[in-house]
């Protein structure tokens, strides 16, 4: 441009003197501005030209077209949730499944098509199903914020589930007649199912809803997404809970569906296998249900109890009852206020706990194991000694006697005192410890506390480390000087207060009198660990407790010959084409530090033969299986109750055979329900007699549990997705726009409503449950808040 | 206003109404008049759905749109009645008058779209001072240069000391709508100061050397973090428009489906399924092209673009005739026009970056329009004394 120009700038080259003038008389004026705006048309032009090209590009020519909003932006997504993995036991029956439930739902923007807005319509629906149309109409109504719960947390295009498990009739009705519910569509979801009704409820847990704050800290969740809330659901969620899918519909610019789009098929969730062995399962809970009803009926309070039967040489749980249990089928869909309510009151004695698992009791004699182990390993007690057993021993200052104060006068074997479960047996040796111990502490020594160590060698006052939520398992106490310490420094002013007070609202004077003596005792010499105390832990009393799982696996150590398992439930995953992805094995916790020897003469001293020599054999009387059985009763007793019944005990073991033949571990317990032998035993036998067939087939098939995982079948399920009704008439302009995200989501919460005339949610998808259970308090209305 | 009209008496034609009408460019009137009627009915096309659903009347933007268009006409009449002779006294005028408005703004003014370039006045109108201190700087700048052209021997290019006061008459109002921040408007004043630069023969080296001031300029700014958040989101989405389809990137994204799905002859007017699903955000606006891109195809938007060509035919046609201060004048308005076209279908074309910039004649807006009757109109005036001069 300047090189073309520069010349004219030349003063010479103008016309000068009659400037500037002359330039009139040339129309276009001189060549040096021409050529100015010469450069400025071609610059001009140029710029079209470019316009042109780009346009002729994007118009005639570029292959690659970007698709039409009718098709890209407005696509609404629908999620589809993915089925959850099914739980099985070990021969593959199914302990929960999917369940097929038919959903009616209505197409809110399909209504809104019509010229009433659906008013007929819904009117129909509320006479076929029973709902009032005024709650239907609330229900399909996206939330915002002028509207008010109940309404749709869903998008506007989603259809809406206004009722579940729909008869057959209104199936008929709705899909007969068509036309006259435009909108109303039945949908087959898919729920979770409980073949066993409340069959290893807690060990299998239940599923809820999605809450806020499981979307923080879990991205993949959305709301129609269910989530393991306890028990294996909760434990093996990331396996159970597969990928959910996605079904596009086609919206129009208003918002409204026009079309079903592609879809992403939801990817079911792996399959669980367990150890469990249903019928064993039904069989541990019939039978200890029935013992509590036995016991009751004796007189005896019996509120609550549990089962375990374990592989003794894998850990694995075969089964695990618990009484009082629940029905997790409660839970799909979100459970309803009134049942919560009735789950959680006072008399309903907490059926959510496991007893097995998360209880904790004093095992009274069944601690023993312990006891004689520590003997024994401390050297304190031969296993052929011969050792007192007199009906009462004076422990610094207090008479502590037997079991309703037997004797069995001079000195016995260790067996016999196993047999016979003497207590002052082992509470000379746990004494002698105790003051040991207090030498080394006056010394400045640290105390050996070799009980206690023995004790948590065992797995006691530590979790099993079960596959289940850390929550649902029980660590128990294994009392001594640092734990007796650290509880009295966080309760002595408590103690103190308790002393002072006098208990005034307890009306029995002697009650009264003996927790105000307690009180003041611990509020002074609380911090003391006794040798009282130490004798109370060798019989497993005073501060001592476990769970029956932990006995159980402590009981299993034994047998196995010291190995001290992880318990678990799982065993394997299996993904939806039949694959095993994981298989889980048993992991074992150590070797307790107790020689092969000590661990056998426990085993076989309190085999079963045909008399009754051992305290636990008297309940198997009769019973063909007797002698293949061993076991150690524990009758704890608790303050101000009756006793805690257990029965610890593994077979079968033919006589003269080692114990680590046994197959099962089998532990029983009964609260408030008296000796071992009376109501915990009873239940170890009909438990083992259906195990080893006693008089029926055996139900474990070989007598031993599954050593081979069952053949699980490639998932075929069934979850249709929502299907836009067309709504709007093709090739007409459509009427209106709305969002240009489809993806905008509604920003009111599921509300809580008191509503609770009709249930309306569709399936375990669209929930309304209290979302932290058993923790969380449920929202009020029972199923009215909407979830997708 | 009156007092610096000068009633046009005709010296040749046969009546005085056709003689009047003969003394206008009437190529370049016919041009922008098409150009309106064409944009009155994208506009109309562009809201009729969205108000429809709003239950609105589905007229009112294509009602204000004509009145808007009705009220520029009577500014271009007015302006084309100016003699070009006062322009030495109106462009200062309009150009203080325009800072004034671009100061006022920033007390009385409303933020739409991230800016805050508007002044909202009764009744739903805005004013957008901005669009009138285009003007104002094009005449200034012109009037400067003129001045002292006289004093120069012919041909002679601007000195120093006129460039130094050029660039601070040009920088006040570039830094006020900066500041807003416009950057389009800003982009379009530098435009049109580059046309009264060239035209007023301003040596090639410092129009060289301001180009490279000003792109060193532009980089450090947005380097130093002095260009808002949303311009450099909106470059961010020129550059990418992947990244982010449901932000910046939305309006660039919807106007290319539109546009592409146009065709050679379109979808027919009211026809066009992003237009009328209103999937284009600011679609009477800014992307008005895309409009006419879905709903006229190849065929009517590239008469759009060349009915652009005529109109800046006629106008680079009328500053060669021009002299001097016309000239630069007519010189500049051409080149406000031009880039302003550019920048606009440009952005539409997903060419250049997305700047809030409405296109001449064709969009929607009061402002624009009342600019652009303004500027065709002191075209047609400038025209209308060239005729004269080489008549005489």
């Amino acid at each position: 441009m300047r090189s073309g120009n520069g010349a004219s700038y030349q003063p010479g080259r103008l016309p000068r003197g009659a400037r500037p003038r002359p330039r009139r008389s040339t129309y276009y004026g001189p060549a040096s501005h021409r050529s100015r705006v010469f450069v400025l048309t071609v610059l001009l032009a140029s710029l079209l030209l470019t316009l042109l090209a780009r346009l002729a590009y994007v118009q005639l020519i570029d292959p690659n077209k970007p698709i039409q909003s009718a098709g890209l932006t407005h696509l609404g997504a629908i999620t589809v949730p993915a089925p959850r993995g099914d739980i099985v036991d070990s021969r593959g029956r199914v302990l929960v499944g999917n369940a097929a439930v038919q959903v009616l739902t209505v197409n809110r923007s399909a209504l809104d098509a019509l010229d009433d807005k659906g008013i007929a319509v819904l009117d129909r629906l509320a006479g076929l199903i029973g709902t009032p149309a005024a709650d239907l109409r609330r229900e399909i109504t996206p939330c915002g914020s002028t509207v008010p719960a109940p309404c749709w947390t869903g998008e506007p295009y989603e259809p809406v589930p206004v009722a579940t498990g729909i008869s057959a009739s209104v199936i008929l009705a709705v899909s007969e007649h068509a036309e006259d519910y435009p909108g109303v569509a039945v949908q087959t979801q898919s729920e979770l199912s409980y073949p066993g009704g409340s069959s290893a409820a807690h060990l299998l847990g239940y599923a809820g809803a999605v809450s806020e704050a499981d979307k923080k800290t879990d991205k993949a969740l959305v709301d129609a997404d269910t989530i393991g809330r306890s028990g294996l659901e909760e434990s093996y969620d990331q396996v159970l809970r597969g990928v959910d899918g996605t079904q596009y519909v086609d919206l129009a610019p208003t918002g409204e569906a026009v079309g079903t789009g592609p879809s992403v098929a939801a990817k079911p969730g792996d399959t669980l296998v367990t150890s469990i062995d249903s019928k064993v399962q039904q069989l541990a809970e019939k039978s200890l249900s029935d013992q509590i009803a036995t016991s009751r009926k004796a007189g005896n309070a019996a509120p609550s109890g549990a089962v375990v039967v374990m592989d003794p040489h894998t850990g694995r749980i075969i089964a695990a009852a618990s009484y009082p249990t629940y029905d997790p089928a409660l839970f799909v869909g979100g459970i309803s206020n009134a049942d919560y309510a009735k789950l959680t009151a006072p008399a309903a004695n907490d059926p959510l706990v496991s007893r097995a698992i998360a209880g904790q009791y004093a095992p009274g004699s069944t601690f023993k194991l312990v006891s004689l182990s520590d003997d024994v390993m401390s050297g304190a007690m031969s296993l052929d000694g011969q050792y007192p057993c007199p009906g009462s021993l004076t422990v610094d200052g207090r008479v502590k006697t037997n079991y309703d104060g037997e004797s069995f006068g001079g000195a016995i074997t260790p067996k016999f005192a196993l047999q016979v479960s003497c207590d002052t047996f082992f509470y000379a040796p746990a004494v002698a410890e105790y003051y040991a111990d207090q030498a080394r502490v006056d010394k400045k020594q640290k105390p050996l506390e070799q009980e206690q160590a023995m004790a948590r060698a065992f797995g006691f006052s530590s979790a099993p480390g079960v596959d289940l939520p850390a929550d649902e398992q029980a660590s128990g106490t294994i009392a001594g000087r640092a734990t007796r310490q650290a509880r009295w420094d966080a309760n002595k002013t408590q103690y103190c207060a308790d002393a002072k007070r006098g208990y005034p609202e307890v009306t029995n004077p002697t009650n009264r009198a003996y927790l105000t003596l307690l009180a003041s005792e611990n509020c002074t010499d609380g911090w003391r660990y006794r040798a009282g105390d130490n004798a109370d832990l060798a019989i497993g009393q005073g501060d001592t407790t476990l769970s029956p799982l932990q006995l159980a696996t402590a009981y299993s150590a034994m047998v196995n010959g010291g190995t001290l398992y992880a318990p678990t439930l799982g065993w394997a995953e299996v993904n939806q084409n039949g694959k095993v992805t994981k298989t889980i094995t048993p992991k074992v916790v150590r070797k307790v530090p107790v020689s092969k020897q000590v661990l056998d003469f426990f085993g076989d001293s309190l085999h079963f033969d045909d008399s009754h020599a051992v305290s636990g054999a008297l309940a198997f009387d009769g019973s063909p299986i007797k002698t293949l059985i061993g076991g150690k009763t524990g009758t704890a007793e608790v303050y101000g109750k009756q006793d805690t019944s257990w029965f610890a005990s593994w077979g079968p073991v033919q006589p003269g055979q080692p114990v680590s033949n046994a197959k099962y571990v089998v532990v029983s317990m009964v609260e408030q329900a008296g000796t071992g032998a009376s109501a915990a035993a009873p239940i170890a036998r009909k438990v083992f007699e259906g195990l080893l067939g006693a008089s029926a087939p055996a139900i474990s098939p070989g007598g031993h549990p599954a050593t081979v995982l069952p053949k699980i079948a490639p998932t075929v399920r069934t979850t249709t997705a929502a299907s836009a009704a067309p709504s709007s008439s093709p090739g007409a302009p459509p009427a209106a726009t709305a969002s240009q995200s489809a993806n905008a989501s509604p920003s009111a919460n599921t509300g809580q409503s008191a509503n609770a005339s009709h249930s309306a949610t569709a399936s375990r998808s669209v929930t309304s449950a209290p979302s932290g259970l058993p923790d969380a308090v449920p929202t009020a209305g029972t199923s009215m808040g909407r979830r997708r | 206003m009156t007092a610096v009209l000068r009633p046009y008496r005709p010296t040749t034609g046969p009546s005085r109404s056709s003689g009047r009408l003969r003394s206008y460019d009437r190529v370049l009137l016919v041009a922008v008049f098409l150009l309106c009627v064409i944009g009155a009915l994208l506009v109309w096309s562009a809201t009729r759905t969205r108000l429809l659903d709003e239950g609105a009347n589905p007229q009112t933007y294509l009602a204000k749109q004509v009145l808007n268009t009705a009220l520029g006409a009577v500014l271009l009449v007015l302006a084309s009645r100016v003699d070009s002779r006062l322009l030495r006294l109106l462009g200062p005028a309009l150009y203080l008058a325009s800072i004034l408005g671009l100061l006022a703004v920033f007390v009385f003014g409303s933020t739409i779209n991230g800016a805050h370039a508007w002044i909202v006045l009764p009744a739903g109108f805005e004013i957008q001072p901005a669009e009138f201190a285009k003007l104002g700087l094009i005449l200034a700048l012109a009037v400067l240069f003129g001045q002292r052209a006289e004093r120069r021997a012919a041909g002679m290019p601007p000195r120093p000391r006129e460039l130094l006061g050029a660039l601070v008459l040009a920088i006040v109002p570039l830094g006020l709508i900066m500041l807003q921040p416009d950057l389009g408007s800003a982009m379009v004043l530098v435009a049109a100061t580059f046309g009264v630069f060239l035209s007023a023969g301003v040596q090639t080296r410092w129009i060289v050397a301001m180009i490279a001031v000003g792109v060193v300029g532009a980089v450090l700014a947005i380097h130093a973090g002095l260009l808002a958040e949303y311009q450099l989101a909106r470059f961010a989405a020129f550059t990418h428009p992947g990244q982010d389809p449901q932000g910046v990137a939305y309006n660039i994204t919807q106007a290319d489906i539109a546009i592409s799905h146009g065709g050679l002859l379109g979808q027919g007017l009211f026809h066009g399924a992003q237009t009328s699903g209103a999937f284009v955000p600011e679609q009477q606006t800014d992307f008005v092209f895309s409009v006419a891109g879905e709903e006229l195809g190849f065929a009517g938007s590239a008469a759009v673009i060349a009915l652009f060509g005529v109109v800046l035919w006629r106008g680079t046609r009328i500053a060669l005739a021009a002299t001097e201060t016309s000239r630069y004048v007519a010189a500049g308005v051409v080149c406000w026009i031009g880039f302003q076209a550019f920048q606009n279908i440009g952005m539409n074309l997903g060419l250049t970056p997305v700047t809030g910039l409405p296109l001449p004649f064709v969009s929607y807006g009061g402002s624009s329009m009342f600019a652009m009757g303004l500027a065709v109109g002191t075209l047609e005036a400038i025209h209308r004394t060239n005729r004269q001069s080489s008549q005489r």
